[in-house]
């Protein structure tokens, strides 16, 4: 055991030792619920006819949740991508919706409709929408992350953050790297209709959390954290030849 | 615990965390600018800190610590609120 071992500090700031509270996740009405089948019976046509979609490795999803879905991203496609991919299992999926999209009545409208969403307000506090996060994989849901944090202009990957691994070794959930092409070419950012292009959503097999958090108990944890950040990022490049 | 000695602890720990050698820490330098710490490697220091000197530091603080000088400063303040 290191001297010392920051984890206890890591798992107050994140309140990972409270109970869920009540309420955390979203209600969603009846309405919502039907225009989301209806939103995703054109997603599923869209998907088919006009970039038709390829989903490789659906199996490495784990049985239930919770646990981590982490794809790169290039696009404000991605998500439907990825949702698409799962089927019904989507419903599993939660995302966080910054309070800039969240507070807006239509783009509130539009995630609730596409995606489980919860708000979070990373201006005043990064470190509260990480223990939002966390609350809701305590809750048994799955979280949809971009650990980018922003889309790529090139279509490289670009540098992760490392909020995923905190979340990831701290809730002991295991991390699913996903690699999705075809997006960036079909509807970069700044551009407003998506062009004709086909699409390909690779899974990995998840990354089981149980080694980091024993390597916790001899490495600084911010190390730990780094490191199965890198290693999320090292499997979605892999994924992507 | 002299000024010159909480300096010298302060900048050590520093240092591991970050992984840069304590002769390239200057007091002043910011070390989120200049040093490339971001907020997880701050939340680390932090908590490096309140395993350390049994500290309770309010993470809320990390907005306000740019240099190495602010931390020193803060562990002062807490450790003289304790005793």
């Amino acid at each position: 055991m290191i001297e010392n071992d920051t984890s206890s500090y890591w798992r107050r700031l994140l309140d990972l030792d409270k109970p869920v509270p009540p309420g955390i996740l979203d209600k969603y009405r009846s309405w919502h619920r039907l225009s989301r089948s209806l939103f995703y019976a054109m997603v599923d046509i869209f998907l088919r006819l006009y970039c038709p979609e390829k989903v490789l490795g659906i199996e490495n999803l784990p049985d239930k949740p919770p646990y981590i879905i982490a794809p790169n991203h290039s696009s404000t496609l991605d998500y439907l991508t990825v949702a698409w991919a799962m089927g019904k299992r989507k419903e599993e999926l939660y995302v966080l919706a910054t309070s800039f999209f969240y507070d807006n009545p239509w783009a509130r409208f539009c995630f609730k409709v596409a995606a489980n969403a919860v708000r979070i307000n990373t201006e005043v506090d990064f470190f509260s929408a990480l223990g939002i996060a966390a609350k809701i994989l305590g809750a048994g849901k799955a979280i949809y992350i971009h650990p980018e944090g922003l889309r790529t202009i090139d279509g490289k990957l670009l540098p992760f953050h490392p909020g995923v691994g905190v979340l990831a070794v701290e809730t002991g959930v295991p991390l699913v790297p996903v690699h999705i092409s075809g997006t960036w070419k079909s509807l970069p950012t700044g551009r407003i209709f998506p062009r004709p292009c086909p699409i390909t959503v690779s899974i990995g097999e998840p990354i089981k959390m149980a080694p980091y958090i024993e390597k916790k108990k001899s490495v600084q944890a911010y190390d730990v954290y780094k490191e199965a950040t890198e290693e999320l990022r090292n499997r979605i490049l892999a994924l992507s030849q | 615990m002299g000024d010159e000695q909480l300096t010298a602890e302060v900048k050590t720990l520093v240092s591991k965390v970050i992984k840069i050698p304590e002769e390239k820490i200057d007091v002043n330098v910011n070390l989120f600018t200049d040093l490339g710490v971001d907020s997880l490697m701050g939340v680390e220091i932090f908590a490096t800190l309140d395993k350390k000197y049994r500290l309770d530091v309010p993470e809320e603080k990390l907005k306000d610590i740019n240099t190495l000088n602010d931390i020193i400063v803060l562990v002062r303040e807490l450790l003289s609120k304790r005793t």
